[in-house]
């Protein structure tokens, strides 16, 4: 359309948005290992003013839907889905439930929510999550992830976090993690776990629900740009570790999607998550890019550099892959380009 | 569901989705609004926004809105009869234009009055250009952005309509000498005038009248106008002799549609036409009066090729006053005015404020909407929201046609 009636106020993303959902359906993803309070979170959440206009999507894991019921009652539009793991079993399943949202509130048929929650089950690796969005065009021009949230509890969390790799990886893709059950557990308990989390995720903010209660906006805000810029190196175990790749000149975006491409058939199991701005050559404002394994979101450019610090800063989460091996890969493309 | 962002909800419930409500300001108790919006930078560089009151006792209104968190009515002036209105204003530098019409003809002051406003506090009267007449009620409206001419639906003395609906046409005044304005060029629908050798056009079941409504002109053509006709649908014209205007083209949507066409706004460098009706009815009773978008690429040959998506008619109809389009923001040429080929905002009374993405013009997307409570004491028992501009700074000024005075938004997508 846009080869018929041009704008040229539109940037070479579109148009440039004011930030980075646009206009959009925020979503948040809500994770968390059985037991770790995302319900109670979640319930309470529903209850507050900003809960208002919520649809709640809950990935079930068992036989018996208590996750749902308890849900149910607060919530203005749940979907349930089937029993199963969203991760790998109901995917396409998540993919119709949001689908089949959208059209019913075109036709009518649904109240028109203005955010959507998803639930995971326990055991759930939201990266899978995260790719629904960028496959599914449909689903990704409609809804944008606004925070991945992960629910981790005082009391078990700890050990939980040594035996299982799926709450490692929840914690290490987490935008905010949630410390619960901090009453039970007690200060030092509470304060060794985040200790351990900031090891696991030095990027992310890190939060403490007493009761189920915490500010709302830590569930549908998304961090702060700022947060990017000052997320250290970090080995996680499981060979996962993260860097912020970041530079002063603005990059041909030729050059970067190439490397990107590149990386994605190469190593795209091992691009756990990769996200940020970017400051690509003839764009006025930052481009956000985000990358989950073999997939490419959309990139959208923003009207202007949130901080005024036009730097290009992208966080990289990955297995096996270094900051070196990713710059030397760059400069590889830039020099054959 | 929330009845707060259920539009489906019948009851009336405010709607907020991606703009963010900085403040509202009911003018005093004066927050009767009508379509005449326009800011200006004071010498002392505050950010004054001029508005037009839809009917008496107040003349216009101007606001401090310098932190548009907290406007502060600076001056607020009355009318001098009962009768008369001054529904619309347009600035250019410190020169402002009022539009003044009467209930019935023949009754007087009716015309266009130029202010000097350099001292906001003190608006001074520079001149007026009387428009009364035995068939005339004066202007309804202008367009001034050029600080030369004010192109304007108005009456004359030396005008008979065929119909007395038909009172208004399309006239230019050069007011480059501010102090004596002069008609220079003005224009008629063909069988609008008793005097025209060709049939009257024929009436529509709603009969509103063939009369002018919005004459934009823009400074980077200045030979077209682009003139709404309310029943008689929508003309480009030529005028670059302005004592002779011809017709290029004429776009209509009625019949089948009920008529009121009102503002029709060029995207120059999209090749692309924004066209809106106005909805007159009270619940829902023309519906549907839309926002359409035409392909311009041949201004000679207009099509019709989107309208921007409505809220659904039975979730507004019924909530009291009118419910479809009306105003949009019209990109007007000053360094004060928002520029955007891509965001379309639109009020539709009842159904607010409505922001729409036309990147792909095929497929117009709702990307932000903004439904107020019924503001306080209104007869219409919901929000009626008139008119809509947003200034350089991308902050969105909208207005209640009755009470609620204006509110100042961001938008956020």
């Amino acid at each position: 359309m846009n080869e018929l009636f041009p704008s040229p106020a539109a940037g070479r993303f579109g148009r440039r948005l004011k930030r980075e959902r646009g206009p959009r359906v925020p979503v948040t993803i809500i994770t968390g290992f059985l037991g770790a309070g995302k319900t109670t979170l979640l319930k309470r959440f529903l209850a507050t003013p900003q809960g208002q206009g919520t649809a709640v999507v809950v990935n079930e894991f068992g036989a018996v839907g208590i996750d749902d019921a308890l849900v149910r009652s607060s919530a203005d539009e749940t979907v349930l889905l089937g029993n199963g793991c969203v991760c790998c079993i109901t995917r396409t399943d998540l993919q119709q439930a949001l689908r089949r949202l959208v059209v019913e509130r075109e036709r009518g048929e649904l109240p028109d929510f203005r955010r959507i929650m998803i639930e995971t089950s326990g055991l759930a690796d939201p990266s899978p999550i995260l790719q629904t969005f960028a496959t599914d065009r449909a689903l990704g021009s409609v809804f944008h992830i606004e925070a991945v949230v992960t629910v981790i509890d005082a009391v078990a969390g700890s050990d939980t976090l040594q035996w299982s790799a799926e709450a490692r990886k929840q914690a290490i893709l987490a935008d905010r993690l949630i410390i619960t059950k901090t009453d039970i557990a007690g200060e030092s308990s509470s304060a060794t776990l985040a200790a351990k989390m900031r090891a696991l995720n030095p990027g992310a903010e890190i939060h403490e629900a007493v009761d189920g209660e915490i500010d709302p906006t830590r569930l549908t805000e998304p961090v702060s740009d700022q947060r990017n810029a000052f997320v250290a190196e970090a080995a996680h175990g499981d060979n996962i570790g993260s860097f912020v790749l970041t530079g002063d000149r603005p990059v041909a975006w030729a050059v970067f999607a190439r490397a990107m491409d590149t990386l994605m058939q190469l190593r795209g199991a091992d691009l756990l998550r990769v996200k940020g701005f970017l400051d690509v050559e003839g764009c006025k404002g930052p481009v956000m890019v985000q990358f989950v394994q073999h997939l490419a979101h959309p990139p959208v450019e923003l009207e202007m550099w949130p901080d005024g610090n036009r730097h290009s800063r992208v966080v990289f989460i990955t297995r096996n892959i270094s900051e070196r091996q990713v710059r030397d890969l760059i400069a590889a493309i830039k020099a054959l380009v | 569901m929330s009845a707060a962002t259920n539009p489906l909800n019948k009851n009336g419930e405010p709607v907020m989705w991606n703009f963010k409500l900085l403040a509202q300001n009911d003018l005093g108790g004066f927050g009767g609004m009508g379509e005449g919006m326009s800011v200006q930078i004071a010498k002392d560089g505050r950010r004054i926004i001029w508005l037009a009151h839809e009917s008496a006792p107040k003349n216009f209104t101007a606001v401090d809105v310098s932190d548009p968190r907290q406007p502060k009515v600076v001056v607020q002036t009355e009318l001098p009869k009962p009768y008369m209105r001054s529904n619309s204003l347009e600035l250019s530098g410190d020169i402002m234009a009022v539009a003044y019409q009467t209930q019935k003809v023949n009754q007087q002051p009716a015309g266009l009055e130029l202010f000097d406003v350099s001292v906001p506090e003190k608006p001074r009267s520079i001149s007026f250009f009387d428009c009364s007449g035995a068939t005339s009620r004066g202007v309804h409206q202008l367009w001034f952005c050029d600080g030369e001419y004010v192109h304007m639906a108005s009456g004359s003395p030396d005008f008979k309509p065929s119909h007395p609906q038909d009172d208004q046409f399309y006239r230019c005044i050069d007011v480059r000498n501010p102090t004596k304005p002069v008609e220079v060029g003005r224009w008629w629908m063909p069988g609008t005038s008793a005097t025209d050798n060709v049939n009257p056009p024929p009436r529509h079941p709603l009969d509103k009248g063939y009369r002018a409504h919005n004459t934009n002109v823009y400074p980077r053509r200045p030979d077209r106008l682009y003139l709404c006709y309310i029943d008689g649908g929508m003309f480009v014209m030529d005028i670059k002799d302005k004592a002779n205007p011809k017709v290029i083209s004429h776009w209509t949507n009625s019949p089948p549609y009920t008529g009121f066409m009102h503002t029709a706004v060029p995207l120059f460098d999209r090749d692309l036409m924004l066209v809106t009706d106005e909805s007159t009815e009270n619940a829902g009773k023309d519906w549907p009066k839309l926002i359409w978008i035409l392909d311009m690429r041949d201004e000679k040959n207009l099509v019709s090729i989107s309208t921007c998506p409505m809220p659904p008619v039975d979730a507004y109809k019924d909530r009291g006053g009118r419910f479809g389009a009306h105003n949009i923001h019209e990109n007007a040429t000053v360094p004060t005015a928002w520029q955007s080929d891509q965001i379309v905002l639109g009020t539709f009374f009842n159904g607010g404020l409505r922001a729409y993405d036309i990147s792909n013009p095929y497929q117009p997307k709702e990307v932000g909407a903004f439904v107020p409570p019924p503001p306080k004491g209104t007869p219409a028992g919901a929000v009626q929201l008139n008119d809509v501009f947003a200034d350089e700074r991308g902050i969105v000024y909208t207005v209640d046609r009755h009470t609620g005075g204006l509110y100042t938004l961001e938008m956020d997508f």
